[in-house]
């Protein structure tokens, strides 16, 4: 009972947030709502017993992460009249309504009833018993498990994944570097 | 379960990609800034792309294998996509050579920047794991991004780096939510657990097999340019530096069409699942008429040749999505994916060749800031009577006028539709391609029949590595035209394993 309200808590909490980081005017404020948008996302995480994924998003993203965002914005110091006024028009309300009833329809239909067995057993229970048939003896979202899963399963994407930072590295350097 | 160092060997290729782009990088650093000290820069880039090329044909008669734990597959159509990657980067950095170096932008990045991007394409096709493919997608996009950027002069190369940038990053998160809701769906990133969801979707679950296989179409049609997701591909063909648009058109495509058969005959292929074919089949059908419709009306007004190729790469998206929607079927149809194959490999040759005589006009023309039009094109005939030729032949190939690739690509295609019974979708696809004889024949009537405007030669700089580099392309499109059997190797094998 407890962690279903603590999930709607967080829940409620990331989709508040995650919309203010969109609707908000002042890139500022924009980035700050992002920063209590992972916070609730990692409470989340903590609710799905994935403590070390809940630490890391912490001091990773909303630590190392949102720093250098603030920093670049408050760097950049837009004014009001570069940011431009808000213009309401018959596109955006279009906009809003289809995504609105795309992501409703899915989350509905789909999620809904796709869900309901595993919501039955309770989500965390049902993870955990998934984590334990791959690796008996380490709780699923603790180190090992977690070591587990990225060095052995997903050993390619891992490495893979330096690769990708090497070459965003190397291309901003040469978007940022003089003119050539 | 654990690590086999053997697996490397599957991904040899992009393994030798990703090495050539770190040796060219390292030996940047002991060059002074300027000086012509670079000019084996090019000539580094392509050897490492020749011995990838080397390394996928000669491995493309090998049984296919499981590589690292599912994640990667080394198969018939992922070596047969590796080789027409390493195929189009050897072109590509051939004829940037003596485009930068006319430009005074020649770094050592630019290449190695080439070389990553085609690693990525090169595991992109081999990659049976939604996590594998969007990390591939991106190694591969991040560097196309920059490359895009790579000339700084005057707004436009800013602007197409932006908006491909800005647009890519919407497409991947639309693709990203897809395979988020195909994890709900499996339980597995794994496009062989995908399957398996597929097949046993009940009522509840098979809303979310839709919405997942839609958004992963989606992601992908933004990559291939596939109305009504090909918003960006004119301002950023134009606005790229030729030989990366060549590059791009030829080699995104490539890996893109080969992941996104995999990812719809691997994971919904099942014919008796509600979400199998049929569902799928209908949406790229749809996707490929509007497609060549769309990509053919568009181009007829264009003045610029490059902005006229950029929207005739749209209609060829077109094609190669009717080539997947004849796919369709449990066991993917086997001339379906030859056509697929051949088709790629033949576009890529022309494409290549094609940005390569503009690029030839655009470093001859970027000093003065002005961009292409067909009056800048007219008697090239008289003064480059064998450029002319290439040119009229590349036209010829994308028209698809026999002798030529195009027209044995085209052919592939259409039979394989009729075939898999979509008689319609062939026969608008021929009359899309009758109207497109027009804009590429008017190219060959400016450079032919209309006098030069200007004294001075139409194009300019050192033109050696450049005139190979045409040549290889030009002897490519003739002779797979006049013997298309001579790549059976390469097209037949790609069946195999194909979707496992």
């Amino acid at each position: 009972m407890a962690e279903t309200i603590l999930f709607y808590i967080f829940a409620i909490g990331v989709l508040f947030a995650g919309a203010q980081v969109v609707l908000r005017r002042n890139p500022v404020h924009g980035a700050l709502s992002l920063v209590a948008c992972f916070f609730f996302l990692a409470g989340t995480y903590v609710l799905l017993a994935a403590h070390l994924i809940a630490i890391l998003q912490i001091m990773v993203y909303a630590g190392a992460v949102m720093v250098l965002f603030v920093f670049v914005i408050m760097l950049l110091n837009l004014k009001d009249e570069e940011l431009g006024t808000p213009r309401r028009t018959i596109w955006k309300g279009i906009g809003l309504v289809s995504v609105v009833g795309a992501t409703g329809a899915v989350a509905w239909r789909g999620l809904g009833s796709a869900y309901d067995s595993v919501l039955a057993h309770g989500a965390a229970t049902q993870l955990t018993d998934m984590a334990k048939h791959t690796l008996p003896g380490a709780p699923f979202g603790s180190l090992k498990a977690v070591a587990h899963a990225v060095y052995l399963n997903s050993v390619l994407p891992f490495e893979l994944t330096s690769l990708l930072l090497l070459v965003a590295v190397v291309g901003a350097v040469v978007v940022a570097k003089g003119k050539i | 379960m654990n690590f086999n160092p053997n697996d490397l060997v599957g991904i040899l290729p992009a393994v030798i990609l990703t090495l050539g782009g770190c040796a060219l990088m390292t030996t940047e650093v002991f060059l002074r800034k300027d000086g012509p000290d670079r000019r084996y820069q090019p000539f580094l880039a392509a050897v490492f792309g020749l011995i990838a090329l080397y390394v996928s044909l000669s491995q493309l008669g090998d049984p296919s294998a499981t590589l690292f734990a599912g994640a990667a597959v080394a198969d018939g159509i992922g070596r047969s996509i590796s080789a027409v990657v390493s195929g189009t980067l050897v072109l590509s950095v051939l004829l940037a050579a003596g485009y930068l170096e006319t430009l005074s932008a020649s770094r050592g990045e630019f290449y190695a920047l080439a070389l990553f991007s085609a690693a990525g394409m090169c595991l992109l096709s081999q990659a049976t794991d939604l996590i594998v493919v969007f990390i591939a997608l991106e190694v591969m996009s991040l560097a196309v991004y920059s490359l895009t950027a790579w000339l700084r002069k005057g707004t436009k190369p800013a602007e197409a780096a932006f908006k491909y940038f800005v647009l890519g990053s919407f497409a991947s998160a639309i693709f990203l939510y897809g395979a988020a809701l195909a994890f709900g769906a499996a339980g597995s990133t794994r496009i062989a657990d995908l399957a398996l969801a597929v097949r046993n979707a009940n009522a509840g679950s098979s809303m979310l097999v839709y919405a997942a296989g839609a958004l992963l179409t989606v992601g992908f049609a933004f990559k291939v340019a596939a109305f009504p997701f090909h918003m960006w591909v004119p301002d950023v063909y134009d606005g790229a530096p030729a030989p990366v648009t060549g590059f791009m058109a030829a080699g995104v495509k490539a890996a893109a069409f080969a992941t996104l058969a995999r990812i719809l005959i691997g994971g919904f292929g099942d014919v008796g699942a509600s979400m199998g074919p049929h569902g799928w089949q209908s949406l790229i059908v749809l996707l490929a008429g509007a497609t060549m419709l769309v990509g053919n009306v568009l181009a007829v007004p264009q003045r610029s040749v490059k902005r006229m190729l950029a929207y005739s790469s749209i209609a060829h998206a077109g094609y190669l999505l009717v080539s997947i929607a004849a796919m369709a079927g449990s066991e993917p149809r086997q001339d379906a994916v030859f056509g697929l194959v051949f088709y790629l490999a033949s576009y890529a040759a022309t494409v290549i060749g094609a940005f390569g005589i503009v690029a030839l006009i655009e470093r001859k023309l970027a000093p003065t800031g002005a961009s292409d039009d067909l009056t800048t094109w007219g008697g090239l005939a008289q003064k480059h009577p064998l450029l002319a030729a290439a040119m009229s032949l590349f036209m010829l190939s994308l028209a698809g006028v026999p002798p030529t690739a195009g027209f044995m690509g085209k052919l592939g295609i259409f039979r394989a539709a009729i075939e898999a019974g979509l008689v319609p979708l062939a026969i608008f696809g021929v009359l899309t391609s009758a109207a497109g004889l027009y804009y590429y024949l008017r190219v060959v009537v400016y450079i032919y029949m209309v006098p030069s405007t200007k004294p001075e030669p139409v194009v300019g700089g050192r033109m050696l590595t450049a005139g190979v580099a045409l040549a290889a392309c030009a002897v490519l499109v003739i002779w797979m035209g006049v013997q298309p059997g001579a790549f059976a190797t390469l097209t037949q094998s790609s069946l195999a394993g194909f979707g496992k």
